[in-house]
């Protein structure tokens, strides 16, 4: 176990075979490679993606599915190859998350255009920018968000 | 906006230094070969605006009561029995 002290979690204990690894970091944070993700009863069901190279790095998401039941990639399969994905990839081996932001003038939103996609057992990741999808990059969460859909 | 038809092989040429070939061409997608400076950034566009997103999505974090509030919001819309 490994422990890492962030201004937002407090400490953070994980384990080498936890860490999600991001070859190519994520957009604007291209540095940031390895992350962990966090998950506090308190905060469900968020889950912090935490970097480990910069602990002020937090991210805070959430899985798709929790937005839109029916959410779909669009992204090729080929450009997930690299973290182990391919066509006979169950969709229980992959997680796919939006990431969410907060602002105090306006509802919360989630990128379910460019959602973190982590192999579960290889553990590599990858934010994925869906330019051909219908998703918006942000999603509104607020009532004005869940009641337009109806 | 410019526009110009080429084939695959065939380039253009943007000032002095900088020449965008067509490498390949399929009915959905282009493939590009860029020759230009080092020191000249090359983003695919969409990286601009995730990073941007990025950048915002990380301002939250400095302050607890912001998550709290994303925490109830969250809670409320998920179990929302509309959707």
């Amino acid at each position: 176990m490994a422990l890492l002290e962030t201004p937002q979690l407090g400490t953070v204990d994980y384990s080498e075979e936890t860490i999600v690894e991001f070859a190519e970091g994520l957009p604007a944070f291209e540095t940031q490679t390895r992350f962990v993700l966090v998950e506090r009863t308190e905060t469900a069901p968020i889950l912090f993606l935490q970097s480990l190279d910069n602990a002020e790095l937090c991210f805070l998401t959430v899985p798709v599915q929790a937005i839109q039941p029916d959410y779909e990639l669009t992204s090729p399969i080929e450009d997930l190859r690299d973290l182990g994905i391919d066509a006979t990839t169950q969709n229980e081996d992959m997680l796919c998350l939006a990431i969410l932001t907060a602002r105090a003038d306006r509802p919360p939103t989630a990128n379910l255009m460019a959602p973190v996609v982590i192999h579960r057992h290889t553990r590599r990741a990858r934010q994925v920018i869906q330019t051909d999808s219908q998703y918006s990059f942000e999603h509104p969460l607020g009532a004005e968000g869940a009641s337009s859909g109806c | 906006m410019l526009i110009l038809g080429r084939r695959i092989g065939e380039s253009i040429l943007i000032g002095d230094n900088v020449e965008v070939r067509v490498v390949d061409a399929s009915p959905t997608r282009v493939k590009l070969g860029i020759v230009a400076p080092r020191d000249l950034q090359i983003l695919r566009s969409e990286m601009r605006l995730a990073a941007e997103q990025n950048r915002a999505s990380t301002v939250v974090i400095a302050e607890p009561a912001a998550v709290a509030r994303l925490v109830d919001h969250l809670r409320t819309y998920t179990t929302d029995p509309r959707r």
